[in-house]
C-alpha cells in the first residue's frame, strides 16, 4: 500500500494532473455542451439527430459522452510511466523497490486508482450538466438499466485506458514518441476504421470500437451503430486490451536493464 | 564478511563486453575509489552491484546478499548515481517525501537529510530551478535517508565547483572514519578523490588493472625514489652505492633508490657532506594512472 500512495504522490507533487483533469474536463464539457444546445434540432432528413432533451434517450446517450475523456485518461497513463525514464527516476524507483514486481503491481493499481478518479470526475460533469438541463426542459432524471450499465462502462473504460497507456508508455518509453502514439491510435486509427464503413468490421474490435459498444444506447448521433458488438463483448475486448499493455507494462519493466 | 563483494562479474552490452571478470571488495570504515577512465565499465558494475542492470556471470553482493534480495535497501546502501534523476517539476522536500512514502520510513527522514546536506532553505522549491551543485546534495540526501552502512557513489564530483568538492570530500571521510559506513565512489578523475581514499580499485577497457591501497599505488611496485642535490655529486653518488643505494644522477640531481630519508642523512652528516635538497619522490600518480589505464598523456 506505501508503494502505492508512493505513485499516487509522484502523480500529484507535479503539475500535470490536474492540467491534464482540467482539459479533459473542458473537453467533454464542449462536448455535453454541443449535444444539449442541438438536442432535438431536426437533422438532414428531417429525423431528429440527438434525442429531445425531455426524452430517456437523451439522458441515456448523454451519460456516455464521458468516454471522451478516454484519451486523456490514457496519456496521463503514458505519462504515468514515461516520465519515469524522461527524468530517470526509475533508477531511484528501483532502488527504493529492487523487487521489481512490487513497483509493477503499484503502478497497475495507481493508474487503475487515478483512472476511476477521472470517470468518477467526468460523470460528475455529466450529471451536472444533465441535472441542469432535464430541470430547465421541464423533465425528471431517471435511472434505467441503460443508465447504470453506460455509467459503469464510463468508469470501466476511463481506468483501461489510463492502463493501456500506462503499458504502451512502458513500451515506448519515449515521452513524445508515446504521446504521439497514443493520439494517433486513438484519435485517428480508431475513429477512421470506425467511420469508415468498409473497415467496421475491423474497427469493432479496436478500444474505440469497444468503447463504443459498451456506452451504446442505439442512439448513433447520426453514425450507424449497429455493427458494433453487444455491449458485454465491448466490455470484454477493452478488458482484453488494458491486460494485453498492463502484461507488456509488467514484461518490459521487470526484465530491461536501467542503464 | 565484506560491506561490498564484487567477484568474476561480466556484463556485455551487445558485442561491447562493458565489465569483464571484475572481483573486487570494500571493507567498512574505508573509502575506496573506483577509477578509470570513461566508458572503461564502473557505472555498469555499480549498476549490476544495485540490481539495475543484470550481469551475464558473476556475483555482485552488499552486506553478502544481492541487492534485489534486501527488504529494506535504502537502510542497508545509500546510492548517488546521476545528477539528473529528479522530476523538476516536483520539489526537493516532495522528492524525498516519494522515497519514505515507498521505502516506509517516516517523514522525518526527508527533513533531516536535507538538512544534513545543506538543502533546508530551499526544500519547497522545485528542483527546475536547482544548479548542478544542488542536485549533487539532493541526490546525496536521497543517498542517506535510510542512514545505510553502505554507500555507493557514482562519479559524484560531477558538476561541483571547488567548494562543493571540499565539502564532498569531507562529508566521504565523515562517513567512513566517523560513522564507519563503506563507500565506494567512482570517479574518472584521480585527483578528485586521490585526497581522501584508502583503496584504489583501477579498471579500463571492462578489466580491473590494479587494486590496493593508495600507497602500494603509488610506489607502483617499485622502491621509493629519494631526490639529492649536493655540490659534490659525483663524489656523493659513489659513497652512496658503497652503502647499498642505487644511483642516477643527471644535472648535479642524484635520485637515490635502496636508501631512505633518514639514512641518506646519516651517511651525509658521517662524510661532512652539505646537502642543497632532499625530499622522497612522489610517484606522478596521474602518470601511473594514465599509464595503467592505457590513456595517452596529451
Amino acid at each position: 500500500m506505501g508503494l502505492v500512495r508512493a505513485e499516487l504522490l509522484k502523480l500529484t507533487t507535479t503539475r500535470l494532473w490536474w492540467v491534464m483533469l482540467l482539459v479533459m474536463l473542458v473537453y467533454v464539457g464542449i462536448s455535453l455542451g454541443f449535444l444539449i444546445a442541438f438536442a432535438g434540432d431536426p437533422g438532414p432528413n428531417g429525423q431528429a439527430l440527438i434525442p429531445a432533451r425531455h426524452t430517456l434517450a437523451f439522458q441515456e446517450s448523454l451519460w456516455g459522452v464521458g468516454t471522451g475523456g478516454a484519451l486523456f485518461a490514457a496519456v496521463l497513463g503514458v505519462v504515468m510511466m514515461t516520465s519515469e525514464y524522461r527524468y530517470q527516476t526509475i533508477t531511484t524507483t528501483l532502488l527504493v523497490t529492487p523487487k521489481r514486481a512490487r513497483v509493477v503491481t503499484a503502478k497497475l493499481i495507481a493508474t487503475l486508482v487515478v483512472g476511476v478518479a477521472l470517470g468518477l470526475a467526468v460523470l460528475a460533469l455529466t450529471g451536472l450538466a444533465l441535472v441542469v438541463t432535464v430541470l430547465t426542459a421541464g423533465g425528471d432524471l431517471m435511472f434505467t438499466g441503460t443508465v447504470g450499465r453506460v455509467l459503469v462502462s464510463v468508469l470501466a473504460v476511463l481506468a483501461l485506458y489510463t492502463l493501456f497507456g500506462l503499458g504502451l508508455g512502458a513500451l515506448i518509453r519515449n515521452q513524445v514518441g508515446a504521446i504521439i502514439a497514443v493520439l494517433a491510435w486513438i484519435y485517428i486509427l480508431d475513429s477512421l476504421v470506425n467511420a469508415i464503413p468498409a473497415l467496421q468490421p475491423l474497427g469493432k474490435w479496436t478500444p474505440g470500437g469497444a468503447t463504443a459498444a459498451l456506452t451504446n444506447t442505439g442512439v448513433g448521433f447520426g453514425l450507424d451503430t449497429s455493427y458494433l458488438l453487444p455491449a458485454w463483448a465491448g466490455g470484454l475486448v477493452l478488458l482484453a486490451y488494458a491486460l494485453l499493455f498492463s502484461a507488456l507494462a509488467s514484461v518490459t519493466t521487470l526484465r530491461r536493464d536501467i542503464t | 564478511m565484506a560491506a561490498i563483494e564484487i567477484r568474476d562479474l561480466s556484463k556485455s552490452f551487445g558485442p561491447v563486453r562493458a565489465v569483464d571478470g571484475v572481483s573486487f571488495t570494500v571493507e567498512a570504515g574505508t573509502i575506496t575509489g573506483y577509477l578509470g577512465p570513461n566508458g572503461a565499465g564502473k557505472t555498469t558494475t555499480l549498476r549490476s552491484l544495485l540490481g539495475l542492470v543484470t550481469a551475464d556471470s558473476g556475483s555482485a553482493l552488499v552486506n553478502g546478499r544481492r541487492y534485489v534480495e534486501l527488504d529494506h535497501p535504502l537502510s542497508e546502501v545509500g546510492a548517488v548515481l546521476e545528477a539528473t534523476n529528479f522530476h523538476p517539476g516536483r520539489t526537493a522536500f516532495n522528492h524525498l517525501r516519494v522515497l519514505c512514502t515507498a521505502a516506509r520510513l517516516p517523514v522525518a527522514r526527508a527533513e533531516d537529510a536535507l538538512a544534513r546536506v545543506g538543502l533546508a532553505d530551499v526544500a519547497g522549491k522545485r528542483v527546475l530551478g536547482f544548479s548542478m551543485g544542488m542536485r549533487q546534495r539532493l541526490a546525496l540526501a536521497t543517498a542517506m535517508i535510510g542512514d545505510p552502512g553502505v554507500y555507493i557513489l557514482d562519479e559524484p564530483a560531477n558538476g561541483l565547483d571547488p567548494a562543493g568538492i571540499q565539502w564532498l570530500r569531507g562529508f566521504m571521510r565523515h562517513l567512513a572514519h566517523e560513522r564507519g559506513a563503506a563507500v565506494l565512489v567512482s570517479s574518472h578523475v584521480l585527483a578528485e578523490v586521490e585526497q581522501i581514499v584508502d583503496n584504489v580499485v583501477i579498471i579500463a577497457k571492462g578489466r580491473l588493472v590494479r587494486q590496493g591501497s593508495l600507497a602500494e599505488l603509488i610506489s607502483n611496485g617499485q622502491a621509493p625514489v629519494v631526490r639529492v642535490r649536493t655540490v659534490r655529486s659525483e663524489e656523493f653518488a659513489a659513497t652512496l652505492e658503497r652503502h647499498g643505494g642505487q644511483v642516477e644522477a643527471a644535472d648535479g640531481v642524484l635520485r637515490v633508490r635502496g636508501l631512505d630519508v633518514e639514512s641518506i642523512a646519516n651517511i651525509a652528516l658521517d662524510e661532512r657532506v652539505l646537502l642543497t635538497e632532499m625530499t622522497q619522490e612522489r610517484g606522478d600518480l596521474q602518470q601511473i594512472f594514465l599509464e595503467l589505464t592505457g590513456e595517452e598523456q596529451s
